[in-house]
């Protein structure tokens, strides 16, 4: 068990690179009706429309113009002050249509903005939905039992440090080393040329930082990386791409990826737009043109083909523990059985509305389950066959948040495996973008020799730290608000079985009695 | 011979040299007999009509000239004017990444969903699903994207099923990248439960003729009869390129379509048979939509006109289409065409779902279920639903409305098309039109290909009726979170 707080990262500030900001709620001026009084700026808490910014609006001739109101903190329809005080009614509220073009269902624009600000300050605050999407169903349908006051109960307990919320990535009695992370999370695995070496060194910097993992994805493994070896996972994919033994023995994780949750059967792509030389050599590939990593490893066909698999990353390092990546057909729990007779340590399943570089439309909908079922299958197998306390299950694919997380180990997970919010941390802004020409705009899913500079890899990496300084502190939380001490009690230790909606602190609101 | 050439091309020298002697050696056989892979020619075709773009992107008068949005943005939508002032942002560029709104210091320039682009189609046919299909039209290629899925967890209809795949213990096939052939035909037609011979071993059953098209979709008549010939035509040339088949009104027949007549099937009144006595009798496949319960004698007098023809009974879907469909095929019907308008589909995305899979174990309960092919039109608005209808018990899908869209179709139902119906296809345009189908078709397939691929399935003919490898989004969640077992 991991105690002193004294061992975890400081949250700083980390301002985020843009000047600019995307406000909730926007104020309409109508120009044929203002006076000028300048009312507006003196009755608003919050100083909307400061002298010198109405003056910039009011010099243009005609027509509406928006009253601009940088990095202020409107409040809203629960103020509208201006707009009630306006002695000639020029002023109207509305929302921004802006903010509501930001983000989609499952990644609104509240999640993307309250993950901004927890990454920029370590800290939540009431101004946005931290928890839960709009997707209609899996977590966003999930809560626990004290959720109706959730702002008062987080925030109370934030500063309290006593609880542990480590767990441990060995429970096999098979002599390799019991690894413990201090959080329930590490990162996910994303590749040299999907996302730029910035970035992997960001991620990396925050996993030694939190004493956790990041991985390499199936993209090589990037010298740059190996200070932090320690801490970065070697991904064994079914391309192979960039890797030998030497990358496998440098690392105290190796994952075998079987297939990844937003495009299952079907094998990685990374357009020829993002081939560069750079990446084309780290994968020892010819640049500009297209890679497609095969589907499947054609060395398994079977579970005893996984055993062998299995063994044969074990043989090269003798120290590491092995993860298995699967995502979730519908016999996941299977799968998830023969993974534990191949000896594997951790099981890795990868829900279907999980990110990606680039996938298909049609596989990232369509095709495997959401990572919601997938956890309660797999845990109620394990535990039918006995065999459960020796695995580690690590979820993810479309867990955004630190309620997602604790929801994912209170169905059964034992942790979480995070991708897209560490790129939001970042700044991303699910635009979609990542896949072709220079890249992603943000400068976070490129190769691109300019964008790339967009992330400076110590801000990057103070951004993901600050992330998880809030998470640790809504997990702490969580657990003291359901009185229990450490978040390994989460995970419940028999069968998941909802009983009219209900089950292990959770409340499905479709389903309540 | 060319299809080789092109694949051995950018390789090295080496591996070209050998690849020669290949080709000289098979050059010098019969060409004919080389295996020929069904693929479609795609070719760009951009729209002849307008697209209201994605995005709006606004700026507002407090723009200050700061230029920072110009640096900002890598898709060309700020530029700068020849006077050093910022043009006016260019929208139909804009990807959506709010790079410009964030890097504006004085909050000038909002980035917002283009209304125009929001009141496309309909709630079934959404404007994300027609982006898609104007996409595959234009370019024939896979839409793929960066970042997850970000849409509704599940829903109604099609969008409740998730699609299983193979993972460790059952391989799957990579046909997408040509690895491993996988086939996309399906045969129209009845097939004998079981072949029956002579004490001599000498065969006695009559087999009955089948056709195969080596894609599971057929081309629905279009639903709007103010579409023209042009239409028609370019139906009829998509449908013989793809080599499957494209319904035409009889009552539309023109002596222009005579020469693409193999790949056509006529549907006929059924009334007014002997109106179209000549057309039935050059046809391959015929389709008739039944009132009534003359089936029998409706397909006997069909068949005496033309014994070699296929007869294809067209019908609405309703509550009891399972027993129609028997009746249908103990009638003598090869092929059920069951469809429903998709103005229903949108009120209730539910009923084409259902009805596919009411007909389908209604069929296979009564046995009969080989004895007759089922193609499923209506509701079809993405390319997943191709494979969702046949898992689902169909052999294969009509395709009506996509296509339309892909031309223009506004969707309108036919209220307005007398008015303004945006597909008026030009004698000129008719290659054009034709090559968007064929744009679609082909972008549909290879996404067919991926869907089986996953599954690890080597041909679409298997993967009919396999509901155990689909998940329904209800019957899962009431397993985990509603507490059944």
């Amino acid at each position: 068990m991991i105690k002193e707080q004294e061992l975890f990262p400081k949250a700083n500030l980390a301002p985020p690179r843009h000047a600019g900001t995307i406000e909730r709620y926007e104020i309409v001026l109508d120009r044929s009706k203002c006076t000028a009084c300048g009312i507006c700026s003196e009755v608003c808490p919050q100083f909307i429309g400061t002298a010198e910014i109405d003056y910039e609006a009011f010099k243009k001739p005609s027509g509406y113009i928006r009253l601009v109101n940088p990095k202020s903190l409107c409040a809203g329809f629960v103020c509208q002050s201006c707009v009630k005080r306006c002695p000639t009614g020029a002023l109207t509220l509305g929302l921004n249509p802006e903010y509501a073009a930001l983000g989609d269902r499952r990644w609104t624009a509240d999640l993307i903005f309250s993950t901004w600000e927890q990454a920029e300050t370590g800290r939540l605050s009431k101004r946005y939905e931290f928890d839960i999407g709009h997707s209609g169903g899996g977590f966003d349908r999930l809560r626990f039992d004290f959720e109706l006051d959730k702002y008062g109960a987080c925030e109370k307990i934030f500063e309290e440090n006593e609880i542990d919320t480590s767990i441990v990535l060995n429970k096999r009695r098979d002599g390799k080393p019991k690894i413990e992370i201090p959080i329930p999370v590490y990162g996910a695995d994303m590749s040299f040329g999907s996302v730029s070496l910035n970035v992997m060194l960001a991620r990396a910097m925050a996993a030694k930082a939190w004493n956790t993992f990041t991985s390499t994805g199936e993209g090589g493994y990037p010298d740059e990386l190996v200070p932090y070896k320690d801490h970065v996972i070697t991904q064994v994919a079914t391309g192979h791409f960039g890797v030998n033994a030497e990358t496998i023995k440098r690392a105290r994780i190796v994952v075998l990826k079987y297939a990844q949750g937003a495009k299952p059967g079907l094998g990685g792509h990374l357009l020829a737009d993002k081939v560069t030389p750079e990446v084309a050599k780290m994968r020892e590939v010819v640049p500009n043109i297209s890679l497609f990593s095969p589907f499947p490893f054609h060395n398994v066909y079977s579970v005893e083909d996984h055993y062998r698999h299995v063994q044969l990353i074990k043989d090269i390092n003798t120290k590491a523990l092995v993860s298995v990546k699967v995502s979730t057909p519908i016999d996941v729990d299977m799968v998830a059985i023969g993974s534990y007779y191949a000896g594997a340590n951790i099981l890795q399943i990868d829900g279907g509305y999980g990110g990606t570089g680039a996938a298909p439309d049609i596989a990232k909908k369509n095709i495997s389950m959401p990572i919601e079922y997938a956890i309660p299958m797999v845990h109620n197998y394990l535990v039918r066959e006995g065999v459960r306390d020796e695995m580690v299950i690590m979820a993810s694919g479309g867990i955004r948040t630190a309620f997602d997380v604790a929801k994912a180990i209170a169905l059964g997970a034992d942790g979480a495996v995070i991708g897209t919010s560490e790129l939001v941390a970042l700044g991303c802004k699910r635009c979609g973008n990542c896949e072709r020409g220079r890249g992603c705009p943000s400068g976070i899913a490129t190769t691109d020799p300019v964008l790339k500079h967009y992330i400076n890899p110590k801000w990057g990496a103070q951004r993901i730290i600050n992330l998880y300084h809030s998470w640790k502190g809504q997990w702490n939380g969580i657990i003291a608000r359901l009185g229990l001490v450490n978040i390994r009690e989460l995970r419940p230790s028999g069968e998941v079985k909802f009983e009219k909606g209900r089950f292990n602190h959770l409340v499905h609101l479709d389903h309540m009695g | 011979m060319d299809e080789i050439a092109a694949f051995i091309k950018p390789r090295p020298k080496s591996v070209a040299a050998i690849s020669n002697i290949f080709l000289e050696e098979t050059a010098s056989q019969e060409t004919k007999h080389i295996f020929e892979r069904y693929r479609i020619e795609v070719k760009e075709a951009p729209p002849k009509f307008k697209i209201p773009s994605k995005f709006l992107v606004k700026r507002y008068n407090n723009c200050v000239n700061l230029q920072e949005c110009v640096e900002a943005c890598i898709y060309g939508v700020h530029k700068v004017r020849e006077d050093g002032q910022i043009a006016e942002p260019l929208s139909d560029k804009c990807r959506g990444c709010h790079a410009c709104t964030l890097a504006c210091p004085k909050s000038a320039i909002s980035v917002m969903i283009n209304p125009e682009f929001e009141k496309l189609g309909n709630s079934y046919f959404t404007p994300e699903r027609l982006e898609a299909i104007y996409y595959e039209a234009e370019t024939g290629r896979i839409p793929v994207s960066g970042a997850g899925y970000g849409g509704p967890f599940s829903g109604r209809g099609f969008d409740g099923i998730w699609f299983d795949f193979s993972e460790i213990v059952r391989p799957t096939r990579d046909g997408i990248h040509g690895r491993e052939y996988i086939s996309t035909s399906v045969d129209l037609g009845r097939k004998l439960p079981h072949l029956e011979f002579d004490e001599r071993g000498k065969m006695v059953s009559d087999v009955p003729k089948t056709i195969e098209i080596p894609i599971p979709i057929i081309l629905d008549a279009p639903t709007t009869s103010g579409a023209g010939i042009g239409l028609q035509l370019a139906l009829a040339k998509a449908a013989t390129t793809l080599k499957t088949f494209s319904i035409v009104n009889a009552k539309e027949y023109s002596d222009d379509l005579k020469s693409y007549m193999p790949n056509l099937i006529p549907r006929i009144g059924i009334d007014r048979l002997s109106e179209f006595e000549e057309l039935v009798r050059k046809a391959r496949i015929v389709e008739v939509e039944p009132e009534g319960s003359k089936i029998d004698v409706c397909i006997r007098s069909l068949k005496e006109v033309n014994p070699s023809a296929l007869i294809s009974i067209r019908s609405k879907y309703d509550e009891r289409s399972g027993e129609r469909a028997e009746a249908f095929a103990k009638g003598g019907a090869d092929i059920i065409h069951f469809y429903v308008d998709d103005a229903i589909v949108e009120k209730d995305p539910d009923v084409v779902k259902n009805a596919i899979q009411r007909t389908h174990s209604y069929l296979v309960y009564k046995n009969i279920r080989d004895e007759v092919t089922f193609i499923s039109g209506g509701g079809i608005a993405e390319a997943s639903h191709v494979p969702k209808s046949i898992i689902l018990g169909a052999d294969a899908i009509s395709l009506g409305l996509a296509y339309q869209i892909a031309l223009g179709c506004k969707i309108c139902y036919g209220n307005e098309h007398s008015l303004d119906c945006q597909i008026k296809v030009e004698a000129k345009d008719v290659d054009w039109a034709s090559q968007r189908i064929l744009n679609l078709v082909s972008s549909w397939r290879d996404q067919l290909l991926e869907v089986l691929g996953g599954m690890g399935l080597r041909e679409v003919r298997r993967q009919r009726g396999e509901i155990g490898r689909a998940m329904f989004c209800h019957e899962i969640e009431e397993r985990i979170f509603g507490g059944m077992e």
